[in-house]
């Protein structure tokens, strides 16, 4: 009996944790999403597409994680949330799309690595925001890197090139 | 016993989920890492040759082969170590920590890590530098690869482009076994303690701060204060103070790339250490470097680099009452090539040429070439 009670309060602790940090990343979206469209309330929607087209997309973009921003009837953009590899973790990030599908903020949820931090500096993501889903970034001639991230910095190149190409191939499909 | 079974039915899904979610992940990463815990593997190799003066006898190695392995226990705690086989045959761990994120802007890292001072130490994978060998200004005035063993923090502040590093760290050990370690020829080198059971009689203050916040400019100011390690401090003269500061700057626009680090490091008691041990280390020793390099890209994502580096040294750039080893003041040109054929995997060529202060001595030339792996 002692083991069954010891065994539903490890198990609930246990689920209380997984969805804390579920609940923090989710906070975490939910507060770009506000300081870019400037509102306090939104709601997302997730974006339909057949199996078909699912292959079609890149490989590590996953359509679950690809959202409609909408705020009653009006849609106000899109926003993606991604990984990608530094040195030995991974970290995750978000780009936020406006209505034409420009990128209007791009920021690293969390990083979780001592190695390659400098990739959440404002000043380097900053060079992400207006790029559009029409033209492919390349490092080191459209984004500049900083010394000592490498790793990072072409990793997240790579990831938000993905994350265009992708949206770019929603978007010739007219599904977006 | 519902309540248990309906639990468990919810964890099994949990973690289905979780690994639904894990589908974006490469097979390759997938191996190695997953999104809770798992192990990193990685590693660095340098194999050379040296050929000196054009006509003695040259000389292969197996240089570095460093493997690393990262374990990941949650999101906030992980363990990084290296294996470094030096020359095939030496075997070091040169980094072994365990790093505790306590908060978004704050790492606490304790065990055996490197030490922050300008570029080469902490950023010493051959396929980050050009040159066969590393400079040497980071050989005889930073001796890299330079790690104690310490407990630190450290952090990226995103809002101002920053990161920040400071570490209590054991330090060089200067008189162990009733003999002195250090000398004149390459300063503070003999000295390391690498971590393998290190005397410790004071404890040493390190920190680094960076800046990143200008496009393509990454700049760095180093700083390390303390006093050598020895067996015993009522030996008079058993121990120097140091402190080291360093100044460095990368910059990347477009193909183009430029590095250049001014290091210089201030010894006290040195006259006393040099009585009690006989031995010639020098008060001052000052490095510099410069390099230019620009990258020629090539078909896919091979590259050509030549890049040209000016380096100036002196272990002996002051002395207390001994004379100053003319020949310990060098400069040397550095010409070469890289070619990187894959993004971690590059072969180099250069031809060095080495002056030192003494009047009428010969300039030593070198050829090297090698093969230089990250992955």
């Amino acid at each position: 009996m002692l083991f069954q009670k010891f065994s539903i309060l490890f198990l609930s602790l246990l689920f209380i944790n997984v969805s804390n940090s579920s609940k923090k990343l989710e906070e975490k979206i939910n507060n770009e999403i506000k300081s870019v469209f400037q509102l306090e309330t939104f709601q997302k929607e997730n974006i339909e597409v057949s199996e078909k087209l699912k292959i079609s997309l890149q490989k590590d973009f996953v359509i679950s994680n690809f959202k409609k921003i909408k705020k009653g009837d009006s849609n106000l953009g899109f926003y993606y949330v991604g990984k990608a590899f530094g040195k030995v973790d991974y970290f995750d990030f978000i780009v936020i799309f406006d209505n034409n599908l420009i990128v209007e903020k791009i920021k690293i949820l969390i990083y979780r690595e001592d190695h390659g931090g400098e990739i959440r500096s404002k000043r380097w993501l900053k060079q992400f925001i207006g790029k559009t889903i029409f033209k492919e970034l390349n490092y080191p001639k459209d984004i500049v890197g900083i010394s000592g991230a490498t790793l990072s910095v072409k990793s997240m190149t790579r990831a938000v090139n993905n994350v265009l190409k992708s949206v770019g191939i929603l978007h010739k499909n007219e599904i977006i | 016993m519902k309540k248990l079974t309906l639990i468990a039915t919810l964890l099994i899904v949990s973690i289905v989920v979780n690994a639904q979610e894990n589908n974006q992940e490469n097979a390759g990463q997938k191996l190695l890492s997953n999104k809770n815990n798992g192990v990193t593997i990685g590693g660095y190799a340098q194999i050379d040759y040296n050929e000196k003066n054009g006509h003695d006898a040259g000389k292969l190695d197996v240089h570095r082969l460093v493997l690393l392995f990262g374990y990941k226990f949650n999101d906030k705690v992980s363990f990084l170590t290296e294996i470094e086989m030096e020359h095939v045959k030496e075997i070091y761990v040169e980094q072994a920590y365990l790093k505790y994120k306590a908060t978004e802007n704050l790492n606490v890292l304790a065990g055996l890590m490197l030490v922050p001072m300008g570029i080469i130490n902490e950023f010493h994978e051959p396929t980050t530098y050009h040159g066969v060998e590393r400079p040497n200004v980071d050989k005889y005035i930073v001796p890299t690869t330079w790690r104690e063993l310490g407990i630190g923090v450290s952090g990226n502040l995103s809002e101002v482009s920053l990161k920040y590093q400071a570490y209590i760290f054991n330090g060089f050990k200067s008189y162990v076994g009733g003999i002195g370690v250090l000398r004149g020829s390459d300063g503070l080198r003999k000295g390391r303690q690498k971590g393998a059971e290190s005397v410790i009689s004071n404890a040493n203050l390190s920190t680094k701060i960076d800046y990143y916040g200008v496009p393509g400019l990454r700049l760095g100011l180093s700083g390390y204060f303390g006093k050598t390690q020895t067996e015993d401090t009522h030996i008079e003269g058993s121990q120097v103070g140091v402190s080291m500061i360093g100044l460095d700057a990368r910059y990347k626009y477009q193909n183009l790339e430029l590095r250049s680090q001014y290091i210089t490091t201030s010894l006290t008691d040195t006259e006393e250490y040099n009585t009690l041990t006989g031995k010639d280390l020098g008060s001052k020793l000052n490095g510099f470097y410069a390099e230019l390099a620009y990258n020629f890209n090539l078909k896919g994502e091979e590259k050509l680099t030549p890049f040209i580096r000016y380096e100036k040294y002196n272990t002996h750039a002051e002395t207390e009452g001994i004379v100053a080893n003319s020949s310990f003041d060098k400069d040397e040109v550095l010409v070469g090539m890289s070619w990187k054929v894959a993004d971690g995997a590059a072969f180099k060529a250069d031809y060095q040429i080495v002056n030192n202060a003494v009047s009428g001595s010969d300039a030593q030339k070198t050829f090297n070439a090698g093969v230089a792996i990250w992955f």
